[in-house]
């Protein structure tokens, strides 16, 4: 992506455009895997809710106001109406935090993506009682805020690493909460389909 | 299943159609959303907009109390499903007066989470809001934990209530004060005799043998606290209050309101004979009745079975519950 490829710059309406563009395209090539993976764990929708949220942002993308928090914000309700889910209104729940922090902004810098992403994880967290370490997607979204505070430039590649590197970490690990928790052993060895939804979304940034 | 329907997928969306249909003068569809529901003269300006939301299946609740003196605002979901954060926040902003919006509903995950959004959704916007959650089913958690049990018949209450309250003039923070008394002070139990079918599922969502029946049951077939054989109307009527009074004690001399209330297929014949016991037990204990209330006011569909609510009063919410007010379903004074 633009944007985040190697350098530090500013980010506005054009490149949030882009990147929902992008990650609809690489969603509709992997929501039949992340159904199947979600139904090993939970109630197999997981593909279908990230779909229909994408196709909704990517119709609506090109009327998103240029005011970055109205645009997230306007994200947000769209998802929230296609999509009444749990991951759907997690999704919803980040937008509209990252919307907060954004309103009457037009450009934001690369560098403040961190501390949206932070802001997105909290409200998320509290909206969903999950917490860090749960092997949650909050735990992928933490590792992304990290990598990018240490590795400002070439950040979508270092997302990338350090996603993978927090599906490997987590992997033999129990889920701890939601529908997974239910089937705690049976999670032993599996990724957590949210987090592995979170590597589909960055992974559609990394420029081809 | 047995229904008069046309397509289990739209029965929320043809059930709102209709009822905006027959009431035009209370009713009408949100331009914006198929699933909100507003009334005509909303939003009133410099009047506390009140909205509620959940899912279908509950008529009267919710969308029947949009009226004058009740709800200005209803966000509608599938049935039994909650309506989603952004139809609650264009509910909200049909009912923002500039005077600010309660958001009043009963207390359920989803409904919470979403209604949760929908303030943040709209506090953007600048329109300020405040929440009440109705959680008056003393059979879904003990005293202790009365903060988690679900919302109810009681809800009735709240809306007229916390309606009242808006068409004073009072502001965003006494009305939300009111609604939070009527709320507290509400208390309901439900008995189930048989199950309603959720159209899209097509069948029972839980089973009742032929002489039983289940105490607690809740407007979504919760599990409730006892299943038992059906026993006479006034054991049953009994065990009703017995439950509410244990929780909060009426007194000689207490104002109260009652709501004996059909879960749906229960006749008006069956709620009376519960309303004579239940009158006659407050009557002993010394307290008086105010403006009760028997017939469908919060259903499950088809489930055959009643709920009981009492309303302690005090003198602020026994005047906001006799104000005027009118839906479609329900007209005081």
């Amino acid at each position: 992506m633009r944007v985040l490829e190697g350098r530090l710059t500013m980010i506005t309406i054009v490149d949030v455009r882009d990147a929902i563009s992008r990650i609809q395209h690489q969603v509709q090539q992997t929501a039949d895997d992340l159904c199947a993976r979600d139904g090993q764990l939970g109630d197999g929708d997981l593909g279908i809710t990230l779909e229909k949220a994408f196709n909704r942002l990517a119709e609506i993308g090109p009327t998103l106001p240029e005011d970055l928090g109205k645009a997230f914000a306007a994200a947000a309700a769209a998802v929230s109406k296609v999509s009444s889910s749990s991951f759907g209104t997690l999704l919803a729940t980040g937008l509209l935090a990252a919307a907060k922090r954004s309103i009457g902004k037009t450009e934001l810098h690369s560098t403040a993506v961190p501390d949206l992403l932070r802001a997105a994880c909290q409200k998320m967290s509290e909206r969903g009682s999950a917490s860090l370490g749960d092997k949650t997607v909050l735990d992928a979204i933490d590792a992304a805020a990290r990598a990018l505070d240490s590795h400002p430039k070439d950040s979508v590649s270092a997302v990338i690493t350090a996603v993978d590197e927090t599906l490997s970490l987590f992997r033999d690990r129990q889920c701890k909460i939601g529908r997974a928790r239910i089937f705690s052993d049976r999670s032993i060895g599996l990724d957590d389909p949210g987090m592995v939804a979170f590597r589909v979304m960055v992974g559609a940034l990394k420029s081809s | 299943m047995k229904k008069l329907l046309n397509d289990p997928a739209a029965y929320a969306d043809e059930t709102l159609a209709g009822l905006c249909c027959a009431h035009p003068e209370f009713y009408r569809l949100s331009p914006e959303s198929p699933r909100v529901v507003v009334r005509p003269d909303s939003p009133v300006q410099g009047r506390v907009g009140i909205v509620t939301g959940g899912g279908s299946g509950h008529l009267p609740v919710f969308t029947g109390y949009v009226g004058r003196g009740l709800l200005n605002a209803c966000a509608i979901g599938d049935v039994f499903a909650s309506p989603s954060a952004d139809e609650m926040a264009i509910a909200m902003r049909a009912a923002n007066g500039g005077a600010g919006v309660l958001r009043l509903y009963g207390n359920y995950g989803g409904d919470i989470m979403n209604f949760e959004m929908a303030g943040e959704m709209v506090e953007l916007e600048d329109i300020t809001s405040s929440t009440v959650k109705v959680a008056d089913d003393v059979a879904s958690a003990s005293t202790a934990e009365r903060a988690k049990r679900r919302g109810v018949a009681g809800m009735v209450y709240a809306f007229k209530i916390a309606g009242a309250a808006a068409e004073k003039g009072f502001d965003l923070d006494k009305v939300t004060r009111v609604a939070q008394k009527a709320a507290d002070n509400a208390r309901s139990i439900g008995v189930a005799l048989s199950p309603c079918i959720v159209p899209k599922a097509g069948k029972p969502t839980f089973t009742l043998q032929e002489n039983e029946m289940e105490i607690g049951m809740g407007i979504h077939g919760e599990p409730g606290v006892r299943r038992s054989e059906l026993k006479p109307a006034n054991v049953v009527a009994d065990e009703m209050l017995d439950a509410i009074l244990s929780d909060g004690a009426v007194k000689g001399g207490d104002r109260v309101s009652v709501l004996v209330n059909s879960l749906g297929a229960t006749p008006l014949e069956e709620l009376y004979i519960l309303f004579a016991r239940v009158a006659d037990r407050l009557d002993k204990l010394g307290a008086q009745i105010v403006m009760p209330l028997v017939g469908r006011y919060a259903t499950s569909m088809e489930m055959t079975g009643a709920s009981l609510t009492v309303l302690i009063l005090d003198p602020e919410l026994e005047e906001l519950l006799r104000a005027p007010a009118e839906c479609a379903f329900w007209k005081v004074g």
